[in-house]
Formats: structure tokens, sequence, C-alpha cells
């Protein structure tokens, strides 16, 4: 009742504001508490009964906090450890961002040759897919050997574990351009650059956006097991590197704190991902409606 | 042995009564050995629209392609003596990202014509495809009809002297389909381009065509070139159906045998 309601509501609105048009006009729902009530309260009534029924559960069978801590004992390793938890943090953010970025670039420039010219293609992929099956904590090692222990190498091992989602799923795109627009490109007389650039980069927008959707996760995976190997040495230490000292004080509650805070550092890269996709992707459908003069 | 040559850009002296597009003796075997057709006659005047029609396999789309250039035959000739070309093909095949006007534009575009000079030309011919309310409007919004017809602007917006057409209409529904027809038919009595029009459907080769060319597979061929006895005029006279319905029957009689 209340949705058909809104949308009456709508309807008036829309004819208010003089958009005439014969096409459906996108009915968003402007109320922001219908839009709580539906998609934020049901997870969290959820996530609140879940911590209810762990806490209960743990101080039901009296279970010591370093094998299973209670959901008070992570708030507390949160608030006491806070300060020195975050700038871990931050530096995870760093390595992953940044190894994020590396992989997009290089990721997309190798996927642009590879669709460009064919020869490319022929020569490079195995290599690509060689690199992907490589097990990232055997390299790592290696990466420490080379660049020595430190940010760099956490970010070179980011970018390494995240760049093939990106390439594969950028080349998929821009390999499925429509067969009739290509020749519609070729027979205009359009150059190759023009037909990569014009039709087959932007035809490959979803799949490009999904490539990177993969590689923010990815690329956070990557930073902290850079940080197990080559964390472990330095001074300046990432979650990866907090992870591994607490685990090997069993202080059980901490390494929750880390598992949150790693998850936090993801969800950032991952919702920016998405919210550059929505927005590149929304206009093909929703703006741009006609209007009368 | 081939040779495509394309003479003048715009007819000029005895090329006005020379055909638009003529094929001698124009075969086409792919590598793997399939001979997709065997030699192949026929000329196309300006103007005129020829409809090619025959069951899947008869080498009517290797015809157009040959036509435009986008294969080379295996032996025979083309003379094509127009560079004023438009292929439409059987998806609107729009760019979704790009509004009615800018889709109608792009041919236009890739082919280096100034901004103001191309914007004019698509306005102008979406208003003749009656499309003008939605000159902004995004692929994603348009009916199927309202996509072919953003198509068929976007050929005549390159004022083409020879359209070449792949089951344009194939993918629609029979009534959008009929009203396409007779779009296409009103565009071509403002412009009067020439066309190659490749269909499954008889009756629409019938309706749309002046000569019909019908074809037959294995290998591809040319069964008969039919005139038609009532072909669509430039003065959209009355239509002598029952004649109309007279060729569908002939020509569906012709094709019985063949596989579809």
């Amino acid at each position: 009742m209340t949705i058909s309601k809104d949308v009456a509501v709508m309807a008036a609105t829309a004819a208010e504001a003089e958009v005439t048009t014969e096409l459906p006009i996108p009915v968003r729902s402007r109320s922001t508490r219908h839009l709580w009530r539906k998609f934020v309260l049901p997870p969290l009534v959820a996530l609140v009964i879940a911590l209810i029924a762990w806490q209960a559960a743990i101080t039901l069978l009296s279970l010591p906090p370093y094998l299973m801590p209670a959901p008070i004992d992570v708030y507390d390793a949160l608030i006491s450890r806070f300060a020195d938890m975050l700038p871990a943090a931050l530096i995870t953010m760093q390595e992953a961002y940044l190894g994020f970025a590396l992989a997009a670039i290089s990721g997309f420039v190798a996927a642009l040759i590879m669709a460009r010219w064919n020869v490319a293609e022929r020569g490079l992929y195995p290599y690509l897919v060689l690199l992907q099956t490589i097990p990232i904590v055997a390299v790592a090692p290696l990466f420490v050997v080379w660049f020595g222990p430190g940010q760099a190498t956490n970010v070179l091992v980011a970018a390494m574990i995240a760049v093939f989602p990106v390439a594969a799923n950028t080349l998929q795109g821009l390999k499925s351009t429509d067969r009739n627009l290509v020749q519609l490109y070729r027979m205009a007389g359009a150059p190759p650059r023009v037909q990569l650039f014009s039709l087959r980069v932007p035809s490959a927008l979803p799949q490009i956006l999904t490539g990177l959707r993969i590689a923010s996760g990815s690329s956070v995976i990557g930073a902290i097991v850079g940080e197990f190997v080559a964390g472990v040495g330095g001074g300046k230490g990432g979650l990866g590197y907090v992870i591994t000292l607490d685990a090997n004080q069993l202080r059980t509650p901490e390494l929750f704190v880390a598992v949150l805070l790693a998850s936090v550092v993801s969800l950032i890269l991952f919702g920016a991902v998405a919210l550059v996709e929505s927005q590149l992707l929304k206009r093909w459908h929703e703006s741009a409606l006609p209007t009368e003069e | 042995m081939t040779t495509t040559s394309t003479a003048a850009n715009r007819p000029v002296g005895k090329d006005i009564c020379s055909p638009l597009i003529e094929f001698h003796g124009v075969s086409k075997t792919f590598s793997n050995g399939f001979r997709a057709l065997t030699p192949f006659n026929l000329s196309i005047d300006r103007g005129e629209i020829v409809s090619l029609v025959g069951p899947s396999g008869c080498g009517k789309t290797t015809v157009i392609r040959l036509a435009a250039g986008l294969t080379a035959a295996t032996d025979g000739e083309i003379i094509r003596r127009t560079q004023e070309l438009a292929y439409v093909f059987q998806d609107p095949t729009l760019l979704a990202w790009r509004n009615v006007r800018n889709n109608v534009a792009l041919v236009a575009k890739l082919k280096g014509v100034g901004k103001a000079e191309r914007n004019a030309a698509a306005l102008a011919a979406i208003e003749t495809v009656g499309l003008s309310r939605f000159e902004r409007a995004l692929p994603r919004q348009l009916s199927g009809g309202m996509k072919m017809r953003v198509s068929l602007a976007r050929a005549i917006t390159s004022a083409p002297e020879l359209m070449i057409m792949d089951e344009p209409f194939a993918a629609l529904d029979e009534f959008t389909r009929d009203n396409m027809q007779n779009e296409l038919l009103r565009l071509w009595r403002v412009n009067h381009f020439g066309a190659m029009f490749i269909t499954h459907s008889i009756r629409e080769a019938v309706y749309l065509g002046h000569r019909i060319v019908v074809m037959a597979s294995h290998p591809g061929r040319v069964a008969r070139v039919i005139e038609s006895p009532n072909p669509p005029t430039l003065d959209d006279a009355p239509r002598d159906l029952k004649a109309l319905d007279a060729t569908v029957n002939t020509i569906s009689q012709l094709l019985a045998g063949e596989p579809a």
C-alpha cells in the first residue's frame, strides 16, 4: 500500500515539474526513511541478534577468550588497541590501494595492447595466466629478497594478485564488441585507434568494472599476504603484521579486530568501485530522458 | 581476376544512365571449399530497389558483403559507381551510451564530416523518420521499431545512393514490420536511393522490390529474377495487391523444393 502511494506521489511531482514524456519515468523514492526501513534495518536486526546469541553462547559455555572471544572482548580490544591498530590499518590501506591502482592501470593498458594487436595477445596472455597460477604466498618472499621488506614490496604483491582480473576481464570485454558495430566503424573508414577508444572501450565498460571490483578485494588480500612475509622484519607493520604478532601470542580478540579492520579497508575500496560503476553505467539507461521543448 | 572498381562520388554525365552497381560473373568460394556463390550477374540502376530472397545458405549475405566491399570475390568483376553507400543491419546496431542524435550522426562523424554539418544532417534525418521528440533519448528507452528507425536515420544521414540492407526488419513483430516497410518506401520516395534488400520473407521481397532476385542454395545461385508486376512508385500510387500476391505464390512454388 505504501509503495503504490509513493508511486502516485512521484507521478504527481513529475507532472508538476513539467517533465512530460511518453517514456516511463524512473520511480525513485525520495523518502530516506523508507529506504532505511527496507535495506538497513533487516541486516542490522540480524546483526544484533547474532551478537546477542554469540555473547550468550560464550557466557553459557564459559569459553576462554583466547579460544573464542565474546563480542564484549572484541569491543574492549577495539577500544584499547585502536590507537595502534588504526595506523596499521592505514598502512595496509595505502599498500592495497596503491597496488590496486597499479594493477588497474597496468591491467587496462595490457588488455588494450592485447586487444589492438593479436600477436601481442598470443604472446602475452599465456604469461598473464601463468602469473595468476603462481601461488602468491610462494612469491612474496622472493619479492622481499628483491625489493627488501617494506611497503614497496607489499604494494607489488597486491598489484600482482589484482592485475589478472583487470586484464582478463578488460580483454574479454574489448573482444566481445558487437561484430556489426565493428563492421560499421570499418566501413566508415575509422582507423583501429578510433575503433578502440570510441567503440571497444565504452562497450567493454561493464566487464572492465567487473574486473576492478574483483581486483579491489584481491589487492587487500595481496597487501596482507605481503605483510605476513615482509612486514614482520620492518618496524612499521600493517594489519598483516598485527595479525602475525597477535596470533603468536594468542590475543584472539585483537585478531578479530584486525580482521574487522581489514574488511573495512576492503569494503571502502569495493564501495568506491561500485559507486563509479553505478555512476558510469546509469547514464546508459536512466539519464537524458527526452523532454518536450 | 577480381576487380572492384568505384567511379566518381556523384553521378556526372553518362554515369547517370549507367547502373549503380554491376556484378559480372561474380563467384565466391570460401577457403574451406564451400561454394557460397556461383557465377552471379546483376545490375542495379539508380533509384531501383532489388530484393534478394531465398533460403539460408543461398549466398544472399555473400552478395551484399561483396557489394559493400566487406569481402573479396573469388572470381568475376564488381563495378560500383558510387562511394555513397549505407549498410543497414538486422539489428539496430546502435551505441548504447550515445543518444539518438549522436547515434544518427555517428557514421558521418567517423567519415570526418564537420560537427555543424553532421548535426544538421542528423536532425533532418531524425525528423524524416519521425523521432524528433526522442533526439536525446538513449537506445534503451526506445522500442524495437523506434531503434530500427534510428538505424534507418543513420543510414540516410549520409545521403546514400546505394542502401545495402541485410534483413533489417526480420527481428520486428509483424505490425512494426509492416510499418517499417512503408517507412522505407517513404524514405525512398524522398531520397530516391538504389537499394539491395535481403529478406527471408517472400511477401516483403515482393512488396518492396522493383525486381526480386530469387536465390537457391547448395551452391548459392540465382534461381530466377522476377520483375515486379506493380513496383513501388515515386508518386505513392495505390498498389495492386492481387498482382503482388500472384508473384508471391510464384516465388513460393519456385522455392518449395528448397530446404528452409
